[in-house]
């Protein structure tokens, strides 16, 4: 496989079915290609059902493509063992979820650094970075409570923190806003395109709101596994 | 709905298999250390019952002799007596085959021609020939194949220094009237037996038949009245309960030990039944909302845990079948060595004593059910439809919870101290309260120990800090890990303690160089005379300092059997060998030599409430006589108590007899070895063992360790069921929080990193659990120490603790822990990171 350095991230017919002895071999994803230069912000829309959690899946490489490749800065990840897409994981993606999933049992601080603790470290090689992404949220004085006592949006906050903490290459959203009113979902969603401009990250984010899909560079739309990124 | 459960449940088993194993081992470990220690409890009395039946048959009354033996014109005063029908005299004695060693067996010397009609085979076709072949015995068929003996052969026993050559006439099978009669049961002659075992004229009991009309209390009166106070006139049933009693103490400890273990099963079917319906909540919400009543609900929930309990009661009753079975050796001769009863050789397994265990297993586990099917139950549909977070609950509940413990605790401490000392099952009270209030701090412990922690890594700090997510499931799992440690803390301090004391007071008590006594002597109820023909020429020996004279044999005291120890105080020997606990003043041996004062033992003194300066009533051959106690001693041999008084006393009050012990004192520098191997020389060829200090001190501590060999199987037993509590904690999480797993997938932890996690998080329930126990187990030895076996057994216990066995013993419950992690965490590290995109954290 070729590697394709100027651009952050690839599909090449990328294609995902599932088996079924009821309905046979159905297409979550058909033959799907498309390639992104670093820095670019991309919405993805569609219907319930049509493919958008698998893109993104595949995107992360937590799900492996039935036939075709998946490229982070050339090198196709559906042939690395789990070990070794999970480290590059680490390193190239983030994550910002509807629910948040933020860890109950930790602070606000704490979960922000989950992914430096995986990686390895003692939130000691961020110690600065989290108090100051913290502050890019609004949310500094806030580090050392305990998440639950947070409201949606501030936890979307937080999880946007999460995501860009160890500075992704990809940060990776499945309807960041979908769990939140539209006033703070907006509002979310403002802060989540600025901090990830001023990071230099690449964005991919899923959304049924076709005026947030709006402020991306651009909108792609996914029908029954098929991608149109017109 | 009865078609719903047989439908539904099979499904529901395929789908969460480990999850209804867990509950299905829970009932079987718990019913099965219940069922094992009544079959070994009930084997015991039955063995002894057996053997009873066996040689009596159907007695009406038994007379007994409250010393060893008495006179046989007793007898004619039986069959004298209005209401008496027939009677029967028996000479009973236990006797050592010689060559074989350790065998031992009970020779009944009897009336071959009472109408009980023995099963004999006798080669010589007539019983009443017999009499006139010296050492004619019949032998069950079991001991013939053991020791490979026909009819004909010769079997050299020992009684004593008596030996005796007995002839096999015949061969009877007891078990064709008592089916648990003992195999080492020995039939004689009794003039025959008499005459061999030096007991001319005397016979230990008389088995009475009554005629037809006569009233058995009545009876029973007159012939207490004619007999006088040397014997006692018991029905079986009352002979029965004596040796109840005897065992009362050994008894109701295992069964109490049996209990928690099942407690701990209890806490393992709560868990799983918990997380069984907490998983199911929305089957159960569409079912109310389909129209399903509360009641249905429960009756389906409740039936389930029934069907499950059944499958883990079937193998709980083989499980306690098969410890019974294995840890019946071990048993038996703790009956023999410490209680002199009949060894048990078969198991004992009446349809009532499985009828128990199976209801103890289904009610147990129903027990543990119905708080979480009851909870289920009474929440509406919607509730049950949505996604409630049912563990939080307990967050705001666990200080109420802990307060409510430390009541308990606390309560039954301040009841004990006010008002329970007097009654004897308070320590159990305490123990029981102990347990149940200790498990209820667990909660606020795990909050109070995780919530402060700083999360430096993703590994154990992080498992720790996580333990309260899921509180209501790992306070489960940590309080049943914490009984557990609890009970195996508590016994192992109460056992080293008592292990320690036995060794002080061992080296203080056991002073001389060479110990001499019969081979029999040490199974035998009776005097086992020891022919002394040797000692004029061991007092010629050079070093020798001094020599114990020892006479013993058992009696019964108001309704106890004890020991009756004579010794020769004026041999000027040390006196240390009587550790006092109290005296009346000073030089209470002198008393005991020169004023016949007893001095006894202190289970003795605790079970009859008499204290030096107290007096004892002690019937002797010629009725009864009452000495004072000058003092009591501490005395670890034996739990039924011990009177020792001086030869000379003994003499007097039970007519002179022979000796049964020598001990040989060295003066310093003296050669051992050189003295024990010259003594062995002296009586070659005798029935008699002669053994160094070293060789007594090493059998007192094997008895010892022999005594708890089954109490360590059932903390092991209380160890695994708590072990597969973690398991089923962290498969638990393990499946509830999959969504939470895949984040951490999805952030990047390898599967290594995930089974780090979980298997910190066995081992961080583990930690708690070993300080919750730990602290929970010190505080039961202080209850088993001080309150139980003082109360129980009398015995005054130095509390002990041996760290470096408690290390281990930590060590061994990490270990278990780690183990026990392993399963979930291979299943957690195996949750794909794609799990994560509908679930709630």
């Amino acid at each position: 496989m070729a590697t394709i350095p100027d651009q952050a991230f690839a599909f090449r017919t990328v294609s995902k079915t599932y088996d079924s002895f009821a309905t046979g071999t159905r297409f979550a994803l058909r033959e799907v290609s498309f390639e992104v230069a670093s820095g670019a912000i991309i919405a993805v829309v569609g219907r319930s059902g049509s493919g958008k959690s698998t893109l993104l899946n595949l995107a992360a490489g937590i799900d492996s493509p039935s036939s075709g490749s998946v490229l982070w800065e050339g090198r196709d990840i559906g042939t690395l063992p789990d070990r070794e897409r999970t480290l590059r994981r680490r390193d190239y993606v983030g994550f910002v979820f509807q629910f948040f999933h933020l860890l109950s049992h930790l602070t606000v601080r704490e979960n922000v650094a989950v992914p430096d603790l995986i990686a390895g470290g003692a939130g000691a090689g961020y110690a600065a970075r989290i108090p100051e992404l913290l502050g890019r949220v609004g949310l500094a004085d806030r580090a050392d409570d305990a998440v639950d006592r947070l409201s949606g949006g501030e936890m979307q906050r937080v999880a946007i923190c999460r995501a860009l903490l160890r500075r992704p290459r990809l940060v990776l959203a499945d309807e960041p806003t979908g769990n939140l009113d539209d006033e703070t979902g907006r509002a979310v969603m403002d802060l989540m395109l600025e901090l990830v401009r001023a990071e230099g990250s690449t964005l991919i984010y899923v959304t049924h709101s076709r005026e947030l899909a709006a402020l991306a560079d651009q909108v792609w739309e996914i029908h029954s596994g098929q991608l149109d990124i017109g | 709905m009865i078609r719903y459960l047989v439908r539904s449940t099979p499904a529901h088993v395929r789908r969460s298999r480990s999850l209804y194993v867990l509950t299905v081992l829970g009932v079987a470990l718990g019913v099965g250390a219940v069922l094992s220690i009544q079959i070994i409890n009930g084997s015991a009395l039955a063995a002894f019952r057996g053997s009873m039946r066996a040689v009596s048959g159907e007695v009406d009354l038994v007379v007994l002799g409250r010393t060893p033996v008495f006179p046989e014109s007793l007898y004619v005063a039986v069959t004298g007596t209005p209401g008496v029908e027939r009677a029967w005299p028996m000479y009973r004695t236990d006797v050592a085959v010689r060559d074989v060693d350790g065998q031992f067996l009970e020779v009944y010397g009897i009336d071959l021609f009472q109408p009980v009609g023995l099963p004999i085979d006798s080669a010589s076709g007539d019983v009443a020939d017999v009499l006139a072949m010296p050492g004619w015995t019949a032998i069950m068929p079991e001991l013939a194949e053991e020791l490979s003996l026909g009819i004909g052969d010769t079997l050299v026993v020992s009684a004593g220094s008596n030996t005796a050559p007995l002839r096999i006439g015949g061969i009877v099978d007891f078990r064709r009237l008592a089916p648990l009669a003992s195999t080492t049961i020995v039939v004689m002659d009794l003039a025959q037996a008499q005459h061999f075992f030096d007991a001319s004229g005397l016979i230990n009991q008389i088995d009475v038949r009554l005629e037809p009309d006569a009233d058995a209390e009545d009876v029973r009166a007159v012939l207490r009245g004619r007999l006088g106070p040397a014997v006692d006139v018991l029905t079986p049933e009352q002979r029965e309960q004596r040796a109840e009693g005897l065992l009362a103490a050994f008894r109701l400890n295992l069964t109490a030990l049996s209990l928690i273990s099942l407690f701990v099963g209890l806490f393992l079917v709560f868990a799983s039944t918990q997380a069984s319906l907490v998983r199911r909540r929305t089957e159960f919400g569409l079912l109310r909302a389909m129209g399903a009543t509360r009641g249905q609900v429960l009756a389906l929930m409740l039936a389930e845990t029934v069907l499950l309990g059944t499958v883990g009661v079937g193998l709980g009753l083989a499980l306690g079948y098969w410890v019974a079975a294995t840890n019946i050796d071990v048993v038996s001769a703790t009956l023999t060595n410490i209680y002199l009863l009949s060894e048990i050789e078969r198991l004992a397994l009446p349809p009532r004593m499985f009828a128990l265990a199976s209801a103890i297993g289904i009610g147990g586990a129903l027990a543990g059910s119905l708080g979480p099917a009851l909870d289920m139950a009474r929440r509406d549909p919607k509730h049950l439809l949505s996604a409630f977070v049912l563990h939080e609950r307990l967050h705001t509940a666990s200080v109420p919870l802990a307060l409510s413990g430390l009541a308990i605790v606390a309560g039954s401490g301040l009841w004990y101290v006010i008002a329970g000392r007097a009654w004897q099952p308070a320590g159990f009270v305490l123990a029981i309260a102990l347990l149940a209030g200790f498990p209820l701090l667990t909660p606020l412990t795990i909050r109070l120990a995780t919530t402060p922690i700083r999360v430096r890594d993703f590994g154990f700090t992080y498992s720790l800090r996580g333990l309260a997510v899921r509180l209501r499931a790992t306070a489960i799992a940590v309080a049943a890990l914490a009984v557990a440690v609890s009970m195996l803390t508590g016994i192992t301090v109460m056992v080293s303690s008592f292990r320690q004391t036995l060794t002080v007071w061992v080296e203080s008590t056991l002073l001389a160089d060479v110990y001499v006594t019969t081979e029999s002597w040490a199974r035998s109820t009776g005097p086992a005379p020891l022919d002394t023909t040797f000692l004029p020429a061991v007092r010629a020996m050079p070093g020798i300092a001094g020599i114990d004279l020892v006479r013993t044999f058992t009696a019964i005291l108001d309704d106890r059997r004890v020991g009756i120890g004579g010794v020769d105080f004026g041999a000027g020997l040390p006196e240390t060998r009587y550790p006092f606990l109290e005296t009346d003043g000073p030089d209470p041996i002198g008393r005991v030599h020169e004023r016949g004062a007893v001095i006894i033992s202190e289970p003795l003194a605790r079970k009859e409430n008499r204290w030096s300066g107290d007096s004892l009533t002690i019937t002797g051959s010629r009725g009864p006589v009452t000495l004072p106690i000058a003092g009591v001693y501490y005395d670890y041999a034996t739990e039924a108590g011990y009177v020792t008084m001086d030869l000379m006393t003994m003499d007097a009050v039970y007519g002179p007899g022979p000796l049964s012990n020598v001990a040989v004192y060295l003066t310093d520098g003296a050669d051992a070895e050189r003295t024990l191997d010259a003594v062995r020389a002296l009586v070659a060829g005798q029935p008699i063992d002669v053994r160094s200090n070293r060789g007594l001190k090493r059998e007192v501590y094997r008895i010892f360790e022999e005594t708890f060999a089954i109490t360590r199987i059932l903390q092991a037993m209380g160890l695994l069921i708590a072990a597969c509590g973690i398991t089923l904690t962290l498969l638990v999480i393990a499946r509830e929080r999959v969504s939470e797993l895949a984040l951490y997938r999805a952030l990047g932890a390898l599967r290594g990193q995930i089974f780090t996690l979980f298997l910190g998080k066995g081992l961080s329930m583990a930690a708690l659990a070993l300080v919750l126990g730990t602290v929970a187990g010190s505080l039961l030895a202080v209850i088993l120490i001080f309150v139980i076996n003082r109360s129980y057994f009398g015995w005054t216990i130095q509390a002990h603790w041996r760290w470096g066995t408690l290390l281990w013993q930590d060590v061994a419950i990490v270990a278990a822990a780690a183990a026990a992690s392993v399963y979930p965490a291979l299943r957690a590290a195996r949750a794909p990171a794609s799990e994560l995109s509908r679930a709630d954290l």
